[in-house]
């Protein structure tokens, strides 16, 4: 045999080697996970490199803080908004239990932003509707207890702070943080997961998720679930992006035919109508749950609207009979071949 | 004169031997994408895999009652579990590589694997 053919062949040889050991090395996730059930609901986290960190002490630590925040920050079991709602209530002044005070900062802020359609001050009205206790379930409020309940409603321009001081002016003010307290649970596991080194991670609270840094190799692999079953499609996050989405199906009940879900529309005081879900996509991830939140109950015609007043480039809804979002999103989400393809909607 | 210095015999092993790299980049790098192997996954413990491969039901016992999974080959599903809505049920046959279902009442996650990449996470 030649030089040159033996030449050939060792290199071919080892092209061969090179592509299987390649094959190979595709077979070894490299990620590992670890899930748990925390603040009320499934909790995932995704690890980049595997093997690189002690899973043990991430599991306790996050765990740990999840469970102080869940406590402190529960719409309706006992803890430290709780015992801010009996004070509230009573109208004096108090100095607020520190945890709460971020909450309130940033319900105010997404309050102004949404032009009053997220308001975390109508946790009567949320419980009115059997929403403040495990298993939701009816019967919905009367006529009678809602206009009473939507007549001069309380907003977050009822407390009055000065410092860590605050005071109530309202007497209906309750505040639920339902569809705000999850963003910002996972931006301080995030912090946490930073002060412990973790450099790339998903973290993952009952399908809301933060990214943290990201694979050298490759961008996040994340499946989109749709609000009725099934996959919706999927989409590649880079570091630091957080995916919410508030939906119908997260809770509810079916009361005399009709089905009752938990985001309530603070214009009418009933459940939103007209989207099964809106998901936002944004680097912040308070901002994402509390938009999502907005889109929903802003409805299918002025959702772009309230996402520009919102800074929201990244949105989806999905609707009774399409799934509608913004350029951005619909440039960045592979949608699964039996979906039809999204309705791009302009951002006013 | 061959320029090369090639005889046929080199020229059929060479040929075996890009056949065998093109083949093997092919198994790489397209994969068929059916669904080989079912992960339970449960908070609190280790997921538990399931290969595609014949006909069974499963039991899985959650915080909410139990999840019951029928297997068959190259496909899985949720075909009773505790919950409002049927959400779990609701995603039908788990077949193509990466189709998941969930069930938040048993804090559980059912996920068909093929043979390429997983997805990193579940957004729901």
């Amino acid at each position: 045999m030649s030089t040159e053919s033996r030449m050939l062949i060792r290199a071919l040889t080892l092209l061969l080697a090179a592509s299987l050991l390649t094959a190979c090395g595709r077979d070894e996730p490299d990620t590992e996970q670890l899930s748990f059930y925390a603040f009320g609901t499934l909790v995932e986290l995704t690890l980049h490199p595997p093997g690189a960190y002690d899973i043990e002490q991430i599991e306790s630590a996050v765990q740990d803080e999840l469970e102080v925040l869940h406590r402190s920050w529960h719409a309706w079991e006992p803890g430290s908004l709780g015992r801010t709602n009996e004070l509230l209530a009573l109208q004096g002044e108090f100095s607020a239990p520190p945890s709460v005070l971020p909450l309130i900062e940033r319900g105010r802020e997404m309050e102004d932003l949404s032009g009053g359609l997220f308001n975390p001050a109508l946790g009567k009205l949320v419980a009115a509707w059997g929403f403040h206790q495990d298993e939701p379930a009816g019967p919905p409020p009367d006529a009678a207890t809602l206009d009473a309940l939507l007549d001069n409603p309380p907003g977050m321009g009822d407390i009055e702070r000065n410092g860590v001081r605050l005071r109530g002016t309202h007497p209906d003010l309750q505040l639920d943080f339902g569809g705000l307290a999850k963003g910002l649970a996972v931006e301080r596991v995030l912090e946490l997961l930073g002060e412990l080194g973790v450099e790339a991670a998903i973290f993952n609270a009952g399908g809301d998720l933060m990214t943290l840094g990201r694979p050298q190799e490759r961008a996040w692999r994340v499946r989109i679930r749709h609000p009725r079953g099934g996959t919706l499609g999927s989409i590649e996050l880079g570091a630091g992006e957080a995916l919410f989405t508030s939906g119908d199906y997260e809770r509810g009940y079916d009361w005399e035919g009709e089905y009752i879900h938990h985001v309530i529309d603070p214009r009418s005081g009933r459940p939103s109508q007209g989207v099964a879900s809106a998901t936002v996509l944004h680097h912040d991830p308070a901002l994402a749950d509390g938009a999502a939140t907005t889109l929903m109950i802003a409805g299918p015609e002025a959702w772009p609207e309230y996402a520009r007043r919102m800074g929201v480039e990244y949105a989806l809804l999905v609707l009774d009979d399409r799934i509608e979002a913004t350029a951005g999103l619909a440039e960045r989400v592979a949608l699964d071949p039996d979906h039809e393809p999204l309705v791009v909607r302009e951002l006013p | 004169m061959n320029p090369i210095g090639l005889r046929w015999g080199d020229a059929v092993i060479g040929a075996l031997a890009s056949a065998l790299v093109i083949a093997a980049f092919a198994l790489a790098y397209f994969p068929a994408g059916g669904a080989r192997v079912l992960v339970i996954s449960q908070a609190g413990a280790a997921p538990q895999h399931e290969p595609l491969d014949r006909r069974r039901t499963l039991e899985v016992t959650g915080p909410a009652g139990i999840t019951r999974i029928e297997i068959e080959p190259g496909r899985a599903r949720c075909a009773e579990s505790p919950g409002y809505r049927n959400i779990c049920e609701g995603s039908g046959w788990l077949q193509a590589h990466g189709d998941i279902a969930v069930s938040l009442p048993n804090r559980l996650t059912l996920q068909v694997l093929g043979s390429e990449p997983g997805f990193d996470s579940l957004h729901y």
